[in-house]
C-alpha cells in the first residue's frame, strides 16, 4: 500500500511545472505569508485536476510553459550575451552588416523560424487540436445531463431526467464581505444549496443565461464556458474523485460578479442516487403546497426568506433599491396598485407581472421561469406587506398557478 | 544645395493628398454602413 | 481652396496667435504632435489613478473603499482612458512630430485635417469620464460598468455610462480615423524625391501598417457600437435573442475591431525600436526588408483571428483549429522582428542610454508578452487561462511593457530633438529601473493568481488569492508613483538643460537628425538628399 501511494506521488510531482518548481524553492510559501491572512495554501500552477480534462490541460499547460521558458531563456541568454561583449566601453567596434550573408547565414538566419513552426504547428498544434476535439466531445457515453442556467447573480441547476431543480446562490454572509466579521474559510465559495453530481459518469451540461452572459467555470474541472440568454452552450465533465469543488463566474456580469460561486459536491453514485430521492420528495411535497390554501403569516413568512435569497441583492434587504439601476420598493407606484384586475387577471406593468414576466432591457428578470408558485406568491405578498409598503392584500400559490 | 519645395510643386502633392484622403473616407463610410447589416 | 493647401507654407515662422487660441488654431505638425503627446500624458494619469484605486480595493479580501458597481466603472475606464486616450494619442503624436522630420516633409499633407483630429479628443475624454461627475450630483449611477469591451447584453442593461462611452468612442474613432488618412497620405504624397517605399524609415512603415489597420476596423466597432444604441433605445434587437439576435454576434464584430487595436497600439513602437537599437548599437538595421513584410504578414493575419478572444463563448471545431492554428501563425513574423532587433544589436558597439534601457527592457517585458499569447492561443490551455488574471497579466505585459514602454523609449530617444535639451540621464535611469521592477512586482503574481484560478474583474477574492493581490498591489502603487518621475523629468527639459546640436545621438542615422535640434518651424524648407 505504502509503495502504492509513494508511486502516485511521484507521478504527480512529475507534472509539476518546472517554473513554478523554480519560483516555488525562490520564494517558499511561508516566506511570503502576510500577518492576518488566513490561507496559506496557494499555488504556482493550476489547483489538482480531477477530471480527464482537466488533467490534460494541465499537462499540455507544463508542456507549453517548459517550451516557452527555454525559448525565453535562450532567446534572451543571446542578447544579454551580446549587451556585454559587444558594448562601446570594452572597445567593441560595430560591424556593419544588415543582413545575412552567404549561404551559411542564411542558412542559421532560417533555422529558428524552422524550429518556431515545428513547436507551433507539431509540437504543440497536434496534442492541442486532440484536447479541443476530446473537450467538444459532449455526447459520446453522457450518462446523464445537467442544465445550469446563469441569472444575475446565482445559479439555476436543473436535472432533466428527474426534475429536480433549484437555485444556489452565495452562502457568505454580508458582514464577512464589509468586513465587520471574520471571514471564513470559504470566504466566497460557498453556496447554500450544492449541486450534487455522481463520480466516475460523464455529465453533459447544458448552459443557458436568463439576462446577461455568465460563465461556468471549477478550475478543477478544467472546463469553462459561456451561459448565453436565448442560446444553449454545452461541456462535459467526469469527476473522478469524490469532494467538493468550487469556481466562480469568470464573465462580468454586473454589480455582484464576483459573488456567485459555483460549488460542486462529488460523491459516490449510490450516495448520489440517495440525494435525488430526497429532492423529488421534496419537490412533491412543495408542490403539494401549491394547491391548499395559505395563511398571509405563512406567506410572509415564506417571502422574507425568497426575498432576500433571490431579490435583496438588488432591491436590498431594506428594499430601499440602489437607484436608478436597481428601483426601490419601499414606496414603489408599481407595488402600491391594485394587485389584479376586476376578472382577476394580470395588469400590464403591475407588481404581479413585473414579478412574473421581467421587464426588458434591465436586470429584472421573470421569475416565473425560476421561482415555483408558492415562492412567487410568497415574496409578492412580502413585498406587499413590507418596508412601509400596506397594501394589506395577498395571493395564493393556486392564483398563481392559473396566472402562469 | 538642394532646390526648395516650390508652391506648385506644394500644391499638387497637397491636392493628390486630398483625392487620397476622401477616397479613405469613403472606404471608412462603406465599411461602416456594411457592419450595420451583418446578420450571422 | 488654394490659400488653405498653402496656408502653413505662406505664413512666415514666428506669427502665431497668442496664447489658446495659437493651440486652438495651429496647423503645424510639431505644435499638433506636442498637444498629442500632453494629451496623452495627462490621460495616462487619469486612467493610472483609476486603477490605483482600483488595486487597493485588491489589496485585502473584502469590500474596504468602494462599491462593487463603482469597481466594475473603474476597470471598463481604465481600459478605455489607456488605450483611446494615452496609448493611441501619443502614437500620433510622434508620428505627427517625427514623421515630415523623417521623410523630409514641410509639414503633414492635411494640416486643417491634423487640427480637428487633435481637438475631438479632449471633448471625448470629457464624454467618458463626465459620468463619474453626474453621479456625485445624484444624476445617472456612474460611467460605463460592462469593461471596456461592451459585451451584450450587459451593456444593453446599463445606465447611461454606457451612452456617453458609446458617443465618445464614435468620436475618438473619428479623431483617429482622420489621424489615420493624414499619416497615410502624408507618406504616399509628401516623401523627399529619392525616398522611395524600401527606404522609407521602420517607424513610417509602422505607422502606415497601423493606419490602414484603424481604417479597416474602427469603422466596425463604431458599427457594432451604433448597434448597441440602437438596441438601447430605439427597439432593435441586434443583440437580444428573443427578439431573432445574437449577444455573440457583437464579441464577434467588437474583437474584429479589437485584436488588431493590440496590433495598432504596438507597431508604431515596433517601428520606433529598430531606430533607438541601431542608434546605441551603432550599427544599421538588420533586416529592413524582412521587418517591413512581418509588419505587412502581421496586419493581414491580425484581421483574421479575432475569436480566439472568445473561445469559451463556444463554437464548431473546425473553427476552433482554424483560430487556434491562425493566432499562432502570428508567432513568425513577431518572431523575425525578435530576431531582427537582436541582429541589430548583435556586434554593435552598445551604450545604455535610457532610451536603449527601456528598449532592451521592452523586448524582454514584450517577448513574455509573446509567449504566454502563444500559449494562450491553444484552445485547450485557454479554457483554464480565459477571462482569469493569467489574461489580465498577459496583455498588460504586451500593452504596459510593449505599448508604454515602448512610447517611453521614444520619448527619451526624441525628447531632445523636440525641446533642444538633455533630459537627466540620471532620473531617466531612475524611471527605468523603478518601472521594471515594479512593473513585474505588480503583473508577474497575477500570472500565478490566473492559474490559481482567481477570475478576472471581481472586485472582492477568495481567502487563497490574499498573498499575491497583496504584491500585485504594493507593486501597482510604487509603479505609478514612479511615473511622476518620468513627468518631472520631462517638465525639466521642457523648461531648459543642457543644450543639444541636430544630431544628438552619436550613433543616429536618418533626415530627422539633420535638422537643429529644436527643428524650424517649417520642417524642410529645403528638399532634403535622401541617401
Amino acid at each position: 500500500m505504502a509503495s502504492c501511494t509513494l508511486e502516485t506521488q511521484t507521478a504527480q510531482s512529475a507534472e509539476v511545472n518546472p517554473v513554478a518548481w523554480l519560483l516555488r524553492s525562490l520564494f517558499p510559501p511561508s516566506a511570503l505569508l502576510l500577518p492576518g491572512a488566513a490561507s496559506a495554501a496557494y499555488n504556482f500552477n493550476f489547483p489538482e485536476p480531477v477530471t480527464p480534462i482537466a488533467r490534460e490541460t494541465l499537462h499540455i499547460h507544463n508542456e507549453f510553459m517548459l517550451i516557452i521558458t527555454v525559448l525565453f531563456v535562450v532567446v534572451f541568454a543571446i542578447m544579454i550575451y551580446s549587451m556585454i561583449k559587444h558594448r562601446k566601453s570594452s572597445g567593441h567596434a560595430p560591424a556593419k552588416f544588415t543582413g545575412p550573408t552567404g549561404a551559411l547565414q542564411w542558412f542559421w538566419a532560417l533555422i529558428p523560424f524552422a524550429i518556431l513552426l515545428f513547436i507551433d504547428f507539431v509540437l504543440m498544434g497536434i496534442p492541442a487540436v486532440q484536447a479541443i476535439i476530446n473537450m467538444e466531445d459532449t455526447q459520446t457515453k453522457a450518462d446523464m445531463v445537467l442544465k445550469v442556467t446563469g441569472m444575475q447573480w446565482k445559479w439555476q441547476y436543473e436535472y432533466p431526467e428527474s426534475g429536480v431543480k433549484f437555485i444556489s446562490t452565495l452562502a457568505t454572509p454580508r458582514d464577512q464581505i464589509s468586513n465587520a466579521e471574520a471571514k471564513g474559510e470559504h470566504y466566497l465559495l460557498e453556496v447554500d444549496k450544492p449541486v450534487v453530481l455522481p463520480v466516475g459518469k460523464k455529465v453533459r451540461v447544458l448552459l443557458t443565461s436568463t439576462d446577461v452572459i455568465h460563465t461556468w467555470w471549477v478550475p478543477q474541472f478544467g472546463v469553462k464556458r459561456d451561459a448565453i440568454p436565448g442560446f444553449l452552450r454545452e461541456t462535459w465533465v467526469l469527476i473522478e474523485k469524490p469532494g467538493i469543488y468550487r469556481g466562480q463566474c469568470a464573465e462580468l456580469c454586473g454589480k455582484d460578479h464576483g459573488f456567485m460561486p459555483v460549488v460542486v459536491h462529488a460523491v459516490p453514485e449510490p450516495e448520489y442516487l440517495a440525494w435525488v430521492e430526497a429532492q423529488k420528495a421534496e419537490a412533491k411535497a412543495a408542490a403539494g403546497g401549491a394547491d391548499r390554501t395559505w395563511s398571509k403569516d405563512e406567506l410572509l413568512a415564506e417571502g422574507k426568506a425568497v426575498y432576500e435569497k433571490v431579490c435583496a441583492a438588488c432591491h436590498q434587504p431594506d428594499g430601499k433599491g440602489l437607484p436608478p439601476a436597481f428601483p426601490a420598493l419601499a414606496g414603489s407606484k408599481v407595488i402600491n396598485a391594485p394587485l389584479l384586475d376586476m376578472n382577476g387577471k394580470i395588469v400590464k406593468d403591475s407588481h404581479v407581472d413585473r414579478v412574473m414576466h421581467g421587464k426588458a432591457g434591465t436586470a429584472m428578470q421573470a421569475f416565473s421561469a425560476s421561482l415555483s408558485d408558492v415562492e412567487l406568491a410568497a415574496v409578492i405578498t412580502y413585498e406587499r406587506n413590507s418596508f412601509g409598503n400596506q397594501m394589506g392584500d395577498m395571493i395564493q400559490p393556486a392564483q398563481i398557478k392559473s396566472l402562469r | 544645395m538642394a532646390p526648395a519645395f516650390t508652391g506648385a510643386d506644394l500644391a499638387r502633392r497637397r491636392a493628390a493628398a486630398r483625392r487620397l484622403g476622401w477616397l479613405l473616407g469613403a472606404v471608412v463610410l462603406v465599411i461602416y454602413l456594411i457592419g450595420l447589416f451583418i446578420k450571422r | 481652396m488654394s490659400t488653405a493647401t498653402t496656408h502653413t507654407a505662406e505664413h512666415p515662422a514666428g506669427e502665431y496667435h497668442g496664447g489658446l487660441l495659437r493651440w486652438l488654431t495651429t496647423t503645424n505638425h510639431k505644435d499638433i504632435g506636442t498637444m498629442y503627446l500632453t494629451f496623452s500624458l495627462i490621460m495616462f494619469f487619469v486612467g493610472g489613478l483609476m486603477i490605483l484605486a482600483v488595486r487597493a480595493e485588491l489589496f485585502q479580501p473584502g469590500l474596504q473603499l468602494m462599491k462593487p458597481e463603482f469597481f466594475n466603472q473603474l476597470i471598463g475606464v481604465h481600459a478605455l482612458v489607456m488605450i483611446f486616450a494615452a496609448l493611441m494619442p501619443a502614437a500620433t503624436g510622434f508620428a505627427n512630430w517625427m514623421l515630415p522630420l523623417m521623410i523630409g516633409a514641410p509639414d503633414m499633407a492635411l494640416p486643417r485635417l491634423n487640427n480637428w483630429g487633435f481637438w475631438l479628443l479632449p471633448p471625448a475624454a470629457i464624454l467618458l469620464t463626465l459620468p463619474f461627475t453626474l453621479a456625485l450630483f445624484g444624476i445617472g449611477d456612474g460611467a460605463l460598468a460592462t469593461g471596456w469591451t461592451f459585451y451584450a447584453p450587459l451593456s444593453v442593461q446599463g445606465g447611461m455610462g454606457v451612452d456617453f462611452a458609446i458617443l465618445a468612442v464614435h468620436i475618438l474613432g473619428i479623431s483617429s480615423i482622420m489621424g489615420s488618412i493624414n499619416i497615410i497620405v502624408t507618406i504616399f504624397n509628401m516623401r523627399a524625391p529619392g525616398m522611395t517605399m524600401m527606404k522609407l524609415p521602420l517607424f513610417a512603415w509602422g505607422w502606415l501598417i497601423t493606419a490602414f489597420l484603424l481604417i479597416a476596423t474602427l469603422p466596425v466597432l463604431a458599427g457594432a457600437v451604433t448597434m448597441l444604441l440602437t438596441d438601447r433605445h430605439f427597439g432593435t434587437h441586434f443583440f437580444d435573442a428573443a427578439g431573432g439576435g445574437d449577444p455573440i454576434l457583437f464579441q464577434h464584430l467588437f474583437w474584429f475591431f479589437g485584436h488588431p487595436e493590440v496590433y495598432i497600439l504596438l507597431l508604431p513602437v515596433w517601428g520606433l525600436m529598430p531606430h533607438v537599437l541601431s542608434t546605441f548599437s551603432r550599427k544599421p538595421t538588420y533586416g529592413y526588408k524582412a521587418q517591413v513584410y512581418s509588419f505587412i504578414a502581421i496586419g493581414l493575419l491580425s484581421v483574421v483571428v479575432w475569436a480566439h478572444h472568445f473561445f469559451t463563448a463556444g463554437m464548431p471545431v473546425p473553427a476552433l483549429v482554424y483560430f487556434m492554428f491562425s493566432t499562432m501563425a502570428i508567432s513568425l513574423p513577431l518572431a523575425v522582428l525578435f530576431f531582427c532587433w537582436i541582429a541589430t544589436m548583435w556586434k554593435g558597439a552598445m551604450t545604455f542610454e535610457t532610451p536603449m534601457l527601456f528598449a532592451v527592457g521592452f523586448i524582454v517585458l514584450f517577448g513574455i508578452a509573446g509567449l504566454t499569447g502563444l500559449i494562450l492561443a491553444d484552445v485547450a490551455a485557454d479554457a483554464q487561462y480565459h477571462h482569469s488574471y493569467f489574461v489580465v497579466a498577459h496583455f498588460h505585459y504586451a500593452l504596459f511593457a510593449g505599448g508604454i514602454m515602448g512610447v517611453m523609449t521614444g520619448v527619451y530617444y526624441w525628447l531632445p530633438k523636440w525641446t533642444g535639451h538633455m533630459y537627466s540621464e540620471k532620473l531617466g535611469k531612475l524611471h527605468f529601473w523603478l518601472t521594471v521592477v515594479s512593473f513585474n512586482l505588480t503583473f508577474l503574481p497575477q500570472f500565478f493568481l490566473g492559474l490559481a484560478g482567481m477570475p478576472r474583474r471581481i472586485p472582492d477574492y477568495a481567502l487563497q488569492f490574499a498573498e499575491f493581490n497583496a504584491i500585485s498591489t504594493v507593486g501597482a502603487f510604487v509603479l505609478g508613483i514612479s511615473q511622476l518621475l518620468f513627468a518631472w523629468n520631462i517638465w525639466c527639459c521642457v523648461r531648459g538643460g543642457p543644450k543639444v546640436d541636430g544630431q544628438v545621438w552619436e550613433g543616429a542615422e536618418g533626415l530627422e537628425w539633420e535638422l537643429s535640434s529644436p527643428p524650424p518651424h517649417h520642417s524642410w524648407e529645403i528638399q532634403p538628399v535622401v541617401k
